[in-house]
């Protein structure tokens, strides 16, 4: 499809086209490059060659040292881009296959260049939108009864994160020291953290803001998501223990956040798009499925045409004739329709299949601890930006909404340690005699991931980092 | 003491010489100045003048539509400028005085001038280091046994707040909508929030920064902090309810935050400087400083006058080394506020929710008005300074007013 050779399992295909920050030690000048196989393509020496409509006026956008200013160009700017590069590289196309100058200039070997954070960030925002991992670190905080709060199910919950921790793939991250009450019959210690933790997440960049005071409406909401990257939050759970009540979590999570540094356009996610997550509110049991019209298996899904019939708790709405109801393992309980704010009926979750691997110093080979994929998520991106400025909150190119730790239903797909140890009951075996149930030293995180299609992938390369000793005190 | 007349009563006399960003109608350019009387210097205007060790090689500093750079050039460069422009503004020193010319373009009166935001703010924290407030808080929500909660007394407690609503003084805030549960047995509502509240707060602004993992010991926090201003943390209370369990604050706050455009160097706050408050249990070492770092800084809310010393129990310095000591790395222009100022009496109460008693009872304004919380239309003015013999240093007024709810 491009002139530019491309691997069937290369996470960047023609089909991906994603954007990134990149500097060359002959030329330290960051600039905007897009992935292309093993190549990079550089923005900043083709950009005379953006003359659409929209762009034609702004080609300094790709001068600049983040994706900012073209993120903030808006929607049209983002697509007629992709068509741009679409164009210039594909196969049959010789405005840049048939140069060699500008060929030249305009290629750069991927392993020759150092990558950046591809926007300055504004604002980082950690949502929580997986309901298993929610339920998960509920059910060991506080038990099956009360494992996920009254207002999960109800709102996309969230807190700010900090922005300026928030650094690119392949940034050592060092081990926390901090303030700690291991035992609450003892007062708090201070020290180095002995439960730093991963946690496996997709973040989505803001593209286009809106002002102060005016909400971005769910309908519009896609106009303003620009695009995807892998996120490492990484977390010190006994720091975080000790400080979280009642404000939320702070120290044990702002030493040290991490992206992978090519940027996926929605637009390239597009084909793998599924259905979301069902949120109905009535709760009815299988066996009260009176009449089934059309019974239609999705994953665990089913949907079925019935009669509304109110069961025993009192529920919210009235009467339905098309219900979906979401069957899992421990209940039956249909979870409840959002507020209309939040509501929206077109698909947006994604089937991007997740890994995360540790390679502790002294072993061979990283060993995979989680396999995981995006679909899981039970809030879309478009419902946690409508909820973000619901109240007239501001949000600006470049800032940062991060999904949170992703887990699917199965042990396997556990987005953090605290969960796949079970906060520390059982070890996560690494092979080769090793073992973990939090990270060591020396231990080498890596998240990657990918969208498989038909003899191509798009992926989100590297997220990566590593862990150094605490400072001597 | 300066050749620029100041009255006694003026926040800006020649003892504070706050910094701040300002624009002109004949000169829309965002640029520094200090502010003197009734009086701006444009500080871009005199940048030459500026030839000290430090700042001499670093006089387009002055040149910049933010305070960033100047912060981050450090301690000494701090303290260097306020030498320099004590020494420009004094009643004996000729160079500005004497000079019509560049004294007519270096002035500005600063009822033509409009102000900004000071710096740019890469993160924004907001601390809940008012012990009266944080029981007053407790007491309402969980009773008097479990007002506070165990970590309280022993490390000063924080959030991330929201970078791009904090705003300026004299910026509207609109009455935000949101999801709401005003009765746990019904479902959650949809709606404009019912109780719009104000929080009296200060804040400082970071300096010079650390790297990422290199904590700043308490020791040099002071090298640090540049300097104060007002702030209201305006907050949806209903909102805020219903979505802070269990990862704290969010919608609830960030649909705006007023800060006072002047940023009063702490060298200017020294004077007023005072003993800490007695910690009790004694905070871990990372934590402990024994200077006096606690300001007597008058602060007054017009919605009910009130008069209340700014009392902390956690200082600036231990929420820095607090703040940095995983390794987080702070920069120039940061903010972090020290969450609700509230006293012993209430009087000294710094939101409505504290003076209303959780809305039990009515705040008299006079007049025969009274109120819960704010009303559409209300016109929130703090303002405070510290008083000294014959003069102040203030910190000018940090103002909002309440816009209706947008109509769905």
């Amino acid at each position: 499809m491009s002139f530019i050779k491309v691997d069937e399992s290369s996470d960047f295909s023609y089909h991906n086209l994603p954007y990134g920050v990149f500097s060359t030690r002959d030329n330290p000048r960051h600039r905007i490059g897009v992935a292309i196989g093993d190549q990079i393509l550089d923005l900043s020496v083709i950009k005379h060659l953006f003359n659409g409509p929209v762009l034609g006026q702004h080609q300094d956008v790709f001068d600049q040292p983040t994706l900012n200013a073209f993120m903030g160009l808006g929607y049209d700017a983002w697509r007629e881009a992709r068509k741009y590069v679409q164009m210039l590289l594909a196969a049959n196309e010789s405005t840049l296959r048939d140069d060699a100058h500008l060929r030249g200039r305009a290629f750069v070997d991927q392993s020759s260049a150092v990558m950046h954070l591809p926007a300055e960030i504004g604002d980082y925002t950690d949502f929580y939108s997986s309901k298993d991992h929610a339920t998960n670190v509920g059910i060991m905080f506080r038990g099956k009864e009360n494992a996920l709060m009254p207002n999960w199910l109800r709102l996309p919950v969230g807190y700010h994160g900090r922005a300026s921790s928030v650094i690119v793939s392949g940034t050592p991250i060092r081990r926390p020291q901090g303030q700690m009450r291991p035992d609450p019959t003892k007062p708090p210690v201070f020290g180095a953290s002995k439960q730093l933790d991963v946690e496996l997440e997709m973040a989505f960049f803001v593209g286009s803001g809106n002002k102060l005071g005016e909400p971005v409406p769910i309908e519009k909401a896609h106009e303003h998501i620009f695009g995807m990257v892998l996120m490492n939050d990484w977390s010190a759970r006994d720091i975080q223990a000790w400080e979280y009540v009642p404000l939320g979590p702070f120290l044990g999570k702002n030493f040290g956040t991490t992206i992978s540094p090519w940027v996926v356009p929605m637009e390239a996610l597009t084909p793998f798009v599924e259905a979301n997550a069902v949120q109905v509110c009535h709760q009815i049991t299988l066996d009260h499925c009176t009449t089934q019209e059309h019974k239609k298996p999705l994953g665990s899904i089913y949907t079925c045409l019935i009669q509304w019939r109110k069961i025993s708790q009192p529920s919210n709405n009235s009467s339905q004739h098309q219900e979906a109801v979401r069957l899992n393992p421990s209940n039956d309980i249909a979870d409840p329709q959002p507020l209309p704010y939040l509501q929206h009926q077109d698909p947006y979750t994604f089937n991007i299949n997740l890994f995360v691997s540790i390679k502790g110093e002294g072993m061979r080979e990283a060993a995979t601890i989680c396999k995981s994929n995006f679909k899981y998520m039970y809030w879309t991106m478009k419902q946690q930006l409508a909820h973000h400025t619901v109240n007239g909150c501001n949000v600006r190119p470049g800032d940062l909404l991060a999904s949170g730790t992703i887990s699917g239903p199965d042990p396997e797909s556990f987005g953090s340690m605290l969960e796949l140890s079970w906060r520390g009951s059982k070890v996560i075996d690494l092979g080769g005699g090793e073992s973990r149930t939090f990270l060591k030293d020396g231990d080498e995180v890596t998240i990657t991931g990918y969208c498989e299609g038909r003899g191509y992938r798009v992926g989100f390369g590297q997220c990566q980092g590593k862990i150094l000793p605490a400072l001597q005190q």
